[in-house]
Order: structure tokens, then sequence, then C-alpha cells
């Protein structure tokens, strides 16, 4: 079920459009995501990921528009390599969980051995090797998201698109959970995951996609994106304190502990900063650099 | 991935989790103990059922008025048990305490508690009738030859028109029984496909499902594996009845004919019934997500087995009523009211093709409608889809 080559397992959204009554939810949504690659899908509340990530699965039919799966139009088969969390959680309440994940395996086309299997690997990775026959609302909140997941990678998908993974999930699973996919993406699994939570997707992905109002208004390789921008992140501390240099146009975007962040034009002239600070004293630190992925998103959705 | 396969998957896994519920294990229990305890009741019951009259004598009677009374009794399938009472006092009180149904005194005189009982008069009549004629007989001085000629007239000759049905009485208890056991199963059974349609929906698992199987073969597979439970639990209800009704002889009510063509002929219609009510509550099933909906819609399915119910129980007393033969041409009802209507006679050919033809076609018309009202509702949480808002959701 892994990619045989280069060209294969790569998803492709292209125009879709959706109207739900007078609700536009996707206005010409396209993005791709590849193989080995985490492509971080970002947009405010209501900005259509969700209905975005549904058509995918064929649970939310385009009024126009395609998804295509290795360049041709995704088809049921095509989507028994697919996993899916959705932003909904839920399994069986009252199935126990080998059997739950073994139907669910099974469902995506596995053999009842291999699938049993299977189960029994992510319950062991998953730390719930002893849980095994315990009903699912037996478990605690924590290790039911771990159930979902492994509900949606137990068949080992070429392609898994997850609906805010990281929702509910406290720093140790918020690390776990990071761990999984990029150790899925090594092997070649395309994924795609939905999130608000934009310092994680700073650390775990390499591309992203950012939607509002069901457009896509910036996608790319997250490292370009950042240096494309026209902005600049700068920070300047003379004696230990901040400083705030006299420059037109100037704006503070972060105030919190430490010291406060400006964003500046990318020509601004950081030579002539840099002679000023000095004028005031020693300078105790200086960074310029571009944009966090929270700035970019400001920028992208324009507020 | 073959839909088949999935539908068996989905089918095998619903079937197992409701066999294995305790709603279902408890209610089997049920069933069998209430089918157990009423042939067990109904046995008991034929046991008694050739009355024995009480006869309270005071004073002489006919030498072999004893025998004459119980031949005369036998005749009505009836027997007797004679009480000598010295005087006429006690046979009075006797009567009025109850405990006995009438007093002959003297020979010549009825007594009674309140009313006469006409086929016991008629039964003690007989006997003293026929002993008082036996004696004037005698005294003609007639030969043996000619007094059994008088007293045992030449039987009657018999010539019957329509050959009996032996399979008739059969076939109407079991038409009637399976239209009982068919409304009871379609509703229980119906309410299982609702409630699980809703849990899987209120669970949010079906969004992860359906990111596997299509929505239809979801469906399918929930409606057969659940069905396919309900055949199985109307067979060993059906079989448990058999058997209790073969084991206790209830008298007048021979089940040896019911042969395995009745047999199939009611788990056909089951199963057409099963199929479109099952389709129904699916679809009803979809349009909710919380337990305090499934009142409001769970009644629907439940109004239209209804009536069908209870003109399938008049029917076999009056098979050719109009209203039996509407009720049994219309899909809602047609499972329960021709079954009943075709054990009690002919029911003309084309009918019965109408009937099932109108069923098959309403079931196909509603697979159809239920499988898109599903796909649009099903994914809606929160309150009741309205069924108009789920067709335009697709």
């Amino acid at each position: 079920m892994s990619a045989q080559d280069t060209t294969s397992g790569v998803l492709s959204l292209i125009g879709l459009k959706k109207r739900f009554g007078d609700v536009v939810a996707l206005d010409g949504t396209g993005f791709e995501v590849r193989p080995g690659r985490i492509v971080g899908f970002l947009g405010p509340n209501g900005a259509g990921k969700t209905t975005a990530m549904r058509c995918i699965f064929g649970l939310v039919r385009p009024d126009s528009g395609e998804v295509l799966w290795n360049g041709r139009p995704v088809g049921h088969g095509d989507r028994l390599c697919f996993g899916y969390m959705p932003e909904e959680r839920g399994l069986y309440p009252k199935m126990r969980l080998r059997e739950q994940l073994a139907y669910l395996a099974r469902l995506s086309g596995m053999g009842r051995k291999v699938a049993l299997e299977a189960v029994d690997a992510w319950l062991d990775r998953m730390g719930l090797g002893d849980r095994a026959s315990s009903r699912l609302e037996e478990l605690s909140h924590g290790n039911q998201q771990r159930v979902q997941l492994a509900a949606s990678l137990i068949h080992d998908p070429e392609l898994a698109v997850l609906d805010e993974p990281f929702g509910g999930l406290d720093p140790i699973g918020v690390e776990a959970l990071a761990e999984v996919l990029r150790e899925l993406a090594n092997r070649g699994t395309a994924i795609v995951f939905s999130s608000h939570q934009l310092d994680l997707v700073e650390d775990v992905c390499e591309d992203v996609v950012i939607i509002d109002h069901g457009r896509v208004v910036m996608a790319g390789i997250l490292e370009e994106l950042r240096a494309a921008s026209n902005h600049r992140h700068l920070s300047i501390s003379v004696d230990g304190r901040p400083w705030v240099p006299d420059l037109p146009g100037i704006v503070q975007v972060e105030n919190g502990r430490g010291s406060p962040r400006y964003l500046v034009a990318r020509d601004a002239p950081i030579g002539d900063l840099l002679a000023r600070a000095r004028t005031v004293g020693e300078v105790t630190g200086f960074t310029f650099e571009p944009p966090r992925l929270t700035d970019l998103f400001r920028e992208a959705v324009g507020r | 991935m073959s839909g088949l396969r999935q539908i068996l998957l989905v089918a095998s896994r619903d079937f197992i989790q409701r066999a294995k519920s305790r709603v279902f294990v408890v209610s089997m229990a049920v069933i069998v103990v209430v089918i157990v305890g009423l042939g067990l009741l109904l046995a008991s019951e034929s046991r008694r059922a050739t009355p024995t009259y009480r006869v309270g004598v005071v004073g002489d009677v006919p030498v072999g008025f004893e025998k004459a009374l119980g031949d005369a009794a036998r005749s009505f399938d009836r027997r007797v048990r004679i009480t000598d009472y010295s005087e006429s006092a006690k046979a009075e009180l006797a009567l009025r305490k109850g405990r006995l149904d009438v007093a002959i005194v003297g020979g010549r005189t009825l007594m009674w508690k309140e009313a006469e009982d006409p086929q016991l008069a008629a039964i003690v009549s007989t006997a003293v009738q026929g002993l008082a004629r036996a004696r004037a007989i005698e005294r003609l001085g007639l030969t043996s030859e000619q007094i059994a000629s008088l007293l045992v007239p030449e039987p009657l000759g018999k010539r019957i028109l329509k050959e009996p049905d032996e399979e008739r009485t059969p076939r109407i208890v079991a038409a009637t029984v399976s239209a009982v056991i068919l409304y009871v199963s379609v509703l229980i059974f119906g309410q299982f496909v609702l409630l699980g349609v809703m849990e899987e929906k209120s669970s949010r698992v079906v969004e992860v499902i359906l990111s596997r199987v299509r929505s239809r073969h979801l469906l399918a597979g929930k409606v057969t594996g659940i069905g396919v439970l309900g055949l199985v639990q109307m067979v060993i209800v059906g079989a448990v009845a058999w058997a209790v009704m073969r084991g206790v002889h209830i008298k007048g009510v021979d089940l040896s004919g019911i042969t395995g063509r009745t047999a199939l002929t009611m788990v056909t219609w089951y199963l057409m019934a099963y199929a479109f009510y099952s389709v129904l509550n699916a679809m009803l099933g979809a349009t909710i997500t919380r337990q305090e909906d499934v009142q409001g819609v769970a009644m629907i399915p439940a109004l239209l087995l209804l009536p069908g119910y209870f003109v399938a129980m008049t029917a076999a007393a009056s098979p050719g009523s109009s209203l039996a033969r509407v009720f049994s041409l219309l899909p809602p009802s047609a499972p329960m009211v021709m079954p009943v209507r075709m054990a009690m006679g002919k029911v003309p050919a084309w009918e019965v093709v109408v009937a099932v033809g109108l069923l098959l076609a309403s079931i196909y018309g509603l697979v159809r409608l239920a499988g898109h009202i599903y796909e649009g509702a099903i994914l809606r949480v929160g309150r009741r889809v309205r069924l108009r808002d789920a067709w335009r959701a697709v």
C-alpha cells in the first residue's frame, strides 16, 4: 500500500465549490498533498476546512470541482487506502477496543488475521495493550483520543486526513502524536491535518495551506512562504532592555513575557537601525527574521 | 474490496452486537418463558375441556338411569357425575351452594339453582325419556329383534359435498399466530434499526464508517444484520411455540398439518414486512441524533403497523369483508392480513399478486427514498432533520 514511485500518492483538490443553502462553504478551494509531506491545513472557524476534508471522502459532494488521487478522480476503492479522523470524534462506545479496531481495519479491506495483528501492534504502541478487551466508554478521554487516532491509521493508509487531531490533547499527547505523524511521513504517507494551534503546525509541518471563506489564500512550503513574506520580525535589546526604533510602519505584534517583537518591512534599513541602537547603549539582543506562521496567517486572512 | 463484503461485515457486526445486548437476551428469554407458560396453561385448560355436569338424585330413579345419563352426556361431548341425596332439602342446599348443576327429584322433576341449562336439561330428558320408552316397548311383548329395530333405528346415510380441508385449522392458527409474531418482531427489530442508525449518528462513529463504506452499503448491512437476527428470533420463537403446542396436545388444534410450505410462506411475508419497515426505520433514524427525539419518529412505523394488526385479528372471522380485502392489498398491512385471509380460504390469485407486487414496488421505492434521505441526514447532527431538507441536501 505504500507509494510506488514519486508520482503516486498525490492528492489534488481542484476548484472545489460547495454551497449549503445561502452559506458558501467552499469557493474554489484547491491544493495538493504529496507523499511523505505533512500539510497543515489552516483557516479561521467556518473557513471550510471540514467541508473540504469531507469532500475527499465523498461525505460531501462538491457542487463543482474535483478531488483527484494520482491524477484520477478519487473512487471508493482509493478511499480504502485513506485514513480519516473526523473533527467530531466518535467510535462505538460499547464495543471492545480489539474488535472495534479490527472491524474498522477489515472495512478498509484488511483480512481478519492481518487486521488483528495491526490492532495489537497499534494498541501496544498507544500503551493500551492491556485494555484490548475494554469497552471504549471505559477509557479516559485521552485514551479514547488515542484509539481514535489508531482507528484512522490502523490500515496503514497512503493518505491520512486528520481534522483537528491535536484538539484536546495534553502536551505529552501532542508530542506523541507529532512523533507518529513524522514517522508516517518518513514512510511516505501523505498527511494533511487541520489545526488552530499554529505553533504546533510550525513545528510539525513542512507545507501549509491557509483558507478563508472557502478560498485558499496562501499555500506552499512554510519556509519559502516565510522567506517570501514582505515583512520581517525585528527585536532589539539595548542594555538588556527592549529598544523601539523610530521607524515608519512599524507594528508591534507580540508583547508577551519576553521582549516585544515588531513587524517591519522586509527591506527595512537594518544597518542604520543597528547603528542607531549602538548610539543609545550596548546592543544586547538583535533579531531580524522572517515572520512566524501566526503572522503569515493573520496576513493571509487579513485579520 | 467489494461492496458485498463490506455489507456482510457491517451485517455481522450489527448481528453480533445486538445479539449480545442485554435487551435482546432478556427479551428472548421472556418470550420463550411466556410461550411455554401459555402452552402449559392452554394444555391444562384443554385437559378440563370435557366439562363434567354434577347431577344430584333424590328418591328413586329408573333402573339403568346412571348408564343412560352417561350415554346421553357423551353424545353431547360431556360427562356426568351423579350424587345420591337422601332428601330433597339436602340436594337443594347443594344446588344453592353451587356444588350441583341440577337435581332430579323423584325421577320426574328437575331442580335448578337459578336458570335452566338447556343442554343439561336435554341430556337428562334424553336419559329419562329413553328409559321410559324402553320400558313401554318392553310391555308390548315384542321380540328382541323388533325391540332393537325400534330402539336403534337404521342410521342415516351421509354424503358430504365439500371435502374437508384437514390443513385449514392449523393454517389459520399458524397465520394468526404468525401475524402476532410478525407484528411484534417487525416492531422490535424495526426499532433496533432506528436506534442503531441514531446511535451511530449520535456517537459520531458514522463519519468514521462512511469514510470507508458507501452509505447505501452501511444501510444495507445494518438492515440485513438486524433482520437476520429478527429472523433467527422468529424461527426460535416459532419452533418453541410449535414444540410446545405439539408437546401439550391442545384439544382441537392439530398442528401436524403445518407444512414446510406454510412456514415458508410465513417467513416470506415476514421478510417483506421487515424490509418495508426496517428501511423506513433506518430513514427516520438518520434524521435524529438525540434520545428524546426517538419517541416522535418511532411512532410513525408503529402507527402504520397497528391497523394491519387489528384487521388481521378480525380477518380470521370475516376474511371476505371489504376491510380485510383492502388491508390485505395495502403494503403496510398486507404481510399480516393477506396470510390470514389465505389461510381462511380462497383468495383470488390476482389479489395475492397485486398485494405482493405493491409491497415489492413500495419496498423498492422506499429503499431509493431512504437511501437518499439517509445520505442527506446522517451527518447533520443536532436537532431533527426535516425529510425535505435531507432530500435536498444530497
